[in-house]
């Protein structure tokens, strides 16, 4: 903790891109595997929602119901798996009493399956 | 009764020409006049029409039993009677009318009945006592009697000689049902045949008020009775007798005046200019049957016969020339309107396709064709349009292939992150197992 | 510990069963009394469907039983708001005529062939139980099983609910307030555990809400508002995100699925606010997120400018897009319950309905008795508590507070809240009257002779020190609490006794207000019999067998569901008011004189005209009294063609005997309505009109454009066919003076000349 608190009070030139290095940096060391890789595919869902907006923005939003559909396909999966992750997390576990990992999958499962299943209906 | 076997004698008889709605004429006229006209009824029993007479005092034979009329055609030469029986009322002429009946009515400068009758059809009689008076062109007869020259139009044949004329000329009024046949001469005017010069006077210090005078007066006039018959109004039953049948014109050829009865009764008896529609049908483009609901945009097809009564051949047959025949297709106001123009291939057919309006709702197909002198044709047939069924759309946009790609990337995400998740968690498990 | 009474010794377990069995067997009497209550109306009457819109909806429910749901889903219906149409799959709430249409279908399969109106008729009561098992999991969330209970049965039977889901009572309400309870327990459960399941759940029975009813919205706010108020009181945490994100996500993509709903999610204000806190939710979480790897420091510069920049961002982008226009603002019927004054004067057709007008105080005590005053007592009780699951019911009793004073529709969205609440405070009075744990005696020896030496000043004032020294006596020794069995006694028969007036109020209620199915009323007879008036259905039924089956009717669009569900006939407007162009047009050929209404009723293929008029027999619902909303829906229109004052007499009244004003007594309703009425009454005496209380004059009104087709039985209903045009081309005026022998004026023939100038 020392170090990076010298270091924040060294450098007043640029406050915001520091704190941001130092997230960086304690996210890589910290974060154990399992998050980091439902962290990829949040980072991956996110990206092609941002595609979709773009397209949507840039060219023509005609296909409003399947622009609606996609988009929130990958928002709709992007929170879920948000919140598988919070609930994994074993730092939250005194949160999610009831809610062991297990049945937390369950849930992010059954959830995605019905989020699908509109997306699906809605698409064409 | 009376009809049915007179149908039958007439079936008989060698006809020339043969009106369409039947061939039962009741005539009422007084018997001493009976006598003046007797040219005009032998031109008329040649037709193949029956002949009943009727003193208008008589009660019998009636003009309605129990709201049925009794006749197809009712003829009304007693022109100077004032008194008429019970059952010769204008409402009832007006009745007879509206049930396909038609009447002519010959006026007069005295005052009866038919003043009350005619200003219900927009003509506006003069007052009593005025018979139409000219002293143009110079003749021997006196003012009252005077030849009128006959302007083209449909119903009167092409290059009729100028008829004799005696009675009251009436105002023509603005209603598009009055079909105008006969005007007076221009330099003609109306006045009480005694004093014609002190009338003329007072006008012209009125300013020329009050003086029935010029060629937008009407002597012979037809009314078409919406979804009825037709009615024809003479400003004196003289036109049609006799005596100026053979009466020469001052410059002496022959007078038009046979023909003219010939052409207004023809006319007036539905014989001539009668149109109907056979039949119309709709449907889309390449089908034959017409569908319950049209889809918005869909390309129909509508088509309709007409066909016109030959007084000659006594049927209908395909009538072709009509140019300016219109459909509209109508949701409280057109949405299209568009002509239908002849089918070549086959005459009397007329067909047009169109594209169904953007908007969906109940519409109608309307055809109103008027033309003065002719039957109105109108036909109205209701249908839906809906809009396109759920599954009526196109099925995949290329412009939306993004989000599909979108959507199916997340699902197939999905898919693989479940699966290598549960992969990782049994990795672990079996980790902390041999942990 | 002393106990007031003494209980029986039985094990844990087999309390815990019979509690058990106790609770099930109370939530099937419950049940059983919550459809019970509702049945008045079919035992009294018949198995038939009430009021107006019922109608509508038994129509669309039989086309889906008949031809299937694809059809069902695609119907165009021709005959309704004639000639434009409606697309009814486009344009209506599906979620009820499903319902329906499932019940039927898996019955049949079953082999038991129950007619579509009987099941459309029973679906509000068989629906009814099904809340009250809703607000029993609600409750059992806030409190316990008990309290549970208790607001099942508080909602199986009171007034406010029973209105709109007797028997008969075919609406969308019937099976939403099911939904809205039970989306609501999903909620609390989603929150309280914190699992996606549950969201997932809430999301899915949401969509049903969704197709069930326009009154989803409720639901769209009252969650984001909860979700708000819990980030605000610093009550953040993963299992609010979890619950509230997958609700949203499913939610509101399947929410849109509905046609009816479209696109209106992401486009409209009502729905911005669920957004918003999507939104706000996610920057929350993420900032949780990054505090986890930072310096308290770091981590407040970075909350200072980012999270606040996007705040910033967010609110700007809502504001610019309402104000380009890509989010519609509120619409007229959410706009006017904020601003109360708006819809009189802009959009007239949602201030005329009855059900629109602000609630008066009586309707509170008659819907709920007691449950109102229990109402903020259970309220002050979830402020004690104060987990996440009160602060729900508290705004929800805020909120719905203010709707239920707005409007006298949304007393039904206060009603659950109402119960629950009372519940949660009657089932606290009854726990603590019932615990028999009885607290240690005080110890008030030592105080006592000071109480003695005190000099008495004022009565007051030793009375008051006299508690004093008891209540601090029991403070010292710690304990307070009910003493002995009479006390307990007392409370708790005090308690039953209000049930039971309670049962009998909302009994009484029922039977006598809420259980008239409206198309059938009755009276009663000199010696107190039963007296049917049936003029609705004797007239709908004339219409449906003696006119040609495409003939247009056109009727005041109250009527308009009713006419097509039992004259089936076309109809110009109806109850579902979307056009209102198209009723400012039938307003205004009701309030014209009958040369302007004429052409509006040729040009829209009309041949029978339907009033209803109450004079003879005193019937106050009748278009007379209706008659000023139609001049005000058509002047909103045709401001310089219909004035209102015109229809008022010079000081101002409205009146409709020989004093109404000429406008008023040319105008087509009002010679349909008195046609002929004068004569009733033989000519000598006056026409008396009984709902008005005004003598008519003695000369009837005479028509030309219209026929008298018929009248019913009590001059309730009265039809008349529109005349066809003149075959002469004659204005009908004129064509019936000339029909009657009257001699037109002799008129000078028009003049073509030209005025020199």
């Amino acid at each position: 903790m020392a170090p990076k608190s010298t270091s924040s009070k060294a450098t007043t030139v640029s406050p915001s891109s520091n704190p941001v290095l130092a997230l960086w940096k304690s996210y890589n060391e910290q974060t154990p595997d399992r998050l980091r890789f439902i962290d990829a595919f949040l980072v991956f869902l996110m990206l092609t929602g941002v595609i979709q907006f773009v397209y949507c923005v840039l060219v023509t939003n005609f296909p409003f119901n399947a622009f609606l559909a996609g988009f929130s396909s990958t928002v709709g999966q992007f929170v879920l798996t948000a919140s598988l992750r919070s609930q994994v997390d074993p730092e939250n576990k005194n949160e999610f009493k009831e809610v062991s990992p297990e049945r937390a999958f369950a849930d992010f499962a059954f959830g995605s399956i019905v989020l699908h299943f509109f997306v699906f209906n809605f698409l064409g | 009764m009376l009809p049915l076997l007179s149908l039958l004698i007439s079936l008989v008889t060698l006809v020339v020409a043969r009106s369409s709605t039947g061939t039962d004429v009741l005539v009422i006229v007084s018997a001493e006049e009976q006598k003046d006209y007797t040219l005009f009824f032998e031109d008329l029993e040649g037709r193949g029409y029956d002949l009943f007479f009727r003193e208008p005092k008589a009660e019998k034979p009636v003009l309605l039993d129990a709201d049925v009329p009794q006749f197809h055609h009712v003829l009304m030469l007693a022109s100077d009677t004032k008194a008429f029986a019970s059952d010769i009322t204008p409402q009832n002429i007006v009745e007879l009318l509206t049930k396909n009946v038609n009447v002519v009515v010959a006026l007069s400068p005295k005052q009866n009945l038919f003043y009350t009758l005619a200003p219900e059809f927009g003509l506006v009689p003069p007052p009593p006592g005025t018979p139409l008076i000219s002293y143009f062109p110079e003749r021997t007869d006196p003012p009252t009697v005077l030849p009128v020259h006959v302007a083209p139009g449909p119903i009167v044949t092409p290059n009729t000689p100028p008829v004799w004329f005696s009675g009251i000329p009436f105002s023509v009024g603005n209603s598009p049902l009055l079909v105008p046949i006969l005007n007076a001469p221009s330099e003609s005017f109306a006045s009480d045949s005694d004093s014609t010069t002190e009338s003329i006077v007072e006008s012209v210090e009125k300013g020329g008020e009050g003086l029935w005078a010029g060629s937008s007066l009407g002597l012979v006039t037809g009314f078409q009775v919406t979804d009825g018959g037709r009615a024809l109004f003479l400003g004196g039953g003289a036109i049609l007798s006799d005596a100026f049948a053979n009466k020469a014109l001052p410059d002496g050829s022959s007078s038009g005046n046979k023909q003219i009865a010939h052409d207004v009764s023809a006319w007036a008896f539905q014989e001539s200019l009668v149109l109907r529609i056979d039949e119309t049908s709709h449907h889309v483009v390449n089908a034959t049957e017409p569908k319950e609901y049209y889809t918005t945009n869909d390309q129909v097809v509508y088509t309709t016969k007409i066909s016109r009564w030959n007084a000659k051949e006594n049927e209908w047959e395909p009538h072709t020339g009509v140019d300016d025949l219109q459909l509209e297709f109508t949701m409280l106001d057109p949405h299209v309107r568009t002509g239908i123009p002849e089918d070549l291939a086959r005459p009397g057919t007329y067909s047009v396709t169109f594209r169904a309006p953007d908007r969906h709702g109940v519409f109608k197909f309307i055809v109103d064709y008027r033309r003065k002198g002719w039957t109105h044709l109108k036909s109205a047939i209701t249908v839906p349009v809906v809009p396109p069924r759920h599954d009526g759309y196109p099925r995949f946009l290329s412009a939306a292939w993004p989000y599909y790609a979108g959507a199916v990337s997340t699902s197939v995400g999905f898919v693989l992150f479940a699966a290598l998740y549960l992969a990782g968690e049994t990795k672990e498990a079996g980790k902390k197992k041999k942990e | 510990m002393a106990t007031a009474y003494t209980l029986p010794d039985i094990s844990p377990t087999a309390v815990k069963n019979t509690a058990s069995l106790v609770r099930i067997v109370a939530l099937a009497l419950i049940s059983g009394a919550a459809i019970a209550s509702r049945l008045f109306a079919v035992i009294n009457f018949e198995s038939i469907i009430h009021e107006f819109d019922p109608w509508f909806n038994y129509r669309a429910t039989k086309v889906l039983a008949s031809q299937g749901f694809y059809e069902f889903w695609n119907w165009f219906d021709p005959t309704a708001w004639y000639p434009l149409g409606r697309v009814v799959g486009g344009t209506v709430y599906p979620g009820l005529m499903a319902t329906s249409g499932v019940i039927y279908n898996v019955l049949h399969k079953l082999n038991l062939p129950v007619d579509i109106r009987n099941i459309c008729v029973l679906l509000a009561p068989g629906f009814s139980a099904l809340t009250a098992w809703a607000t029993y999991m609600f409750t059992k969330e806030m409190k316990d099983a008990s309290a549970g209970l208790l607001a099942a049965a508080f909602i199986g039977i009171t007034p406010g609910y029973i209105s709109r889901s007797v028997a008969g009572s075919y609406d969308n309400e019937a099976i939403a307030i099911f939904l809205l309870m039970f989306t609501f327990f999903l909620w609390i459960k989603a929150v309280k555990l914190g699992s996606a399941l549950y969201g997932s759940l809430a999301a899915l029975f949401y969509f049903y809400m969704v197709a069930a009813w326009g009154g989803y919205a409720f639901i769209t706010n009252m969650i984001p508002v909860h979700a708000l108020t819990l980030m605000l009181m610093g009550r953040y945490s993963s299992r609010l995100y979890v619950a509230y994100c997958s609700w949203y996500a499913i939610g509101t993509l399947s929410s849109m699925q509905v046609p009816f709903v479209g696109f209106q999610p992401v486009r409209t204000s009502e729905h911005m606010g669920a957004l918003g806190v999507f939104g706000l939710l996610q920057i929350v979480a993420f900032a949780q997120l990054a505090r986890a790897h930072m310096s308290s420091k770091q981590f407040k510069d970075l909350l200072f400018y980012s999270v606040i920049g996007i705040g910033l961002i967010g609110a700007g982008g809502f504001v610019g897009l309402t104000y380009m226009g890509w989010i519609a603002p509120w619409t007229g019927r959410f706009y006017s319950l904020w601003d109360t004054g708006y819809a009189k004067k802009y959009i007239p057709i949602i201030a005329s309905v009855s059900e629109h007008q602000p609630t008066a105080w009586p309707s509170f005590f008659m819907d709920l008795q007691l449950l109102i005053f229990l109402f903020p007592a259970g309220v002050i009780l979830c402020f004690r508590e104060l987990r996440d699951e009160h602060v729900f019911v508290i705004i929800y009793a805020l909120v719905g507070s203010y709707f239920a004073g707005v409007m006298v529709r949304l007393m039904l969205t206060l009603t659950p809240c109402v119960c629950v609440s009372a519940a949660v405070a009657f089932s606290s009075l009854l726990d603590t009257y019932l615990d028999p744990a009885k607290p240690e005696v005080p110890v008030v020896e030592e105080t006592a002779p000071a109480t003695a030496s005190k000099p008495a000043a004022t009565a007051t004032a030793t009375g008051t020190s006299a508690i004093d020294d008891v209540v601090n006596a029991a403070k010292k020794s710690g304990k307070r609490g009910i003493f002995d069995l009479d006390t307990r006694l007392i409370i708790v028969f005090n308690a039953f006794c209000m049930l039971s007036f309670f049962v009998l109020h909302c009994t009484w209620v029922t039977s006598n207000a809420y259980s008239s199915p409206s198309v059938v009323l009755a009276s009663q007879n000199q010696d107190g019999s039963q007296h049917i008036i049936d003029d609705f259905r004797e007239a709908y039924y004339w219409l449906r067998q003696n006119t040609p089956e495409t003939s247009v009717v056109m009727s005041w669009w109250d009527y308009g569901y009713q006419i097509a569900g039992m004259a089936d006939r076309p109809t110009l407007v109806d109850n579902n008011t979307w056009n209102n162009t198209h009723i400012a047009t039938v307003g205004k050929a009701m309030a014209s004189t009958e040369e302007v209404a004429y052409p509006i009723l040729r040009k829209h293929d009309v041949e029978y005209v339907l009033v209803i008029f109450g004079g003879l027999i005193g019937y106050s619902g009748d278009d007379i009294n209706k008659f000023l909303w139609m001049v005000r829906i058509s002047q909103g229109v045709w401001p310089d063609e219909i004035q209102e004052p015109n229809y008022f007499t010079p000081q101002g009244e409205y009146r409709v005997d020989d004093r109404a004003s000429a406008t008023m007594k040319n105008s087509l309703m009002y010679k349909m309505s008195y046609y002929r009425f004068a004569e009733l009454f033989g000519g000598s005496k006056q026409a008396m009109d009984r709902v008005r209380n005004q003598r008519l004059p003695t000369v009837s009104p005479t028509l030309d454009y219209l026929d008298e087709a018929f009248t019913s039985e009590n001059w309730i209903v009265r039809i008349y066919q529109v005349k066809k045009e003149d075959p002469l081309g004659r204005d009908l005026k004129s064509a019936n003076a000339f029909t009657d022998g009257k001699k037109r004026k002799r008129s000078k023939p028009v003049s073509r000349r030209r005025a020199i100038m």
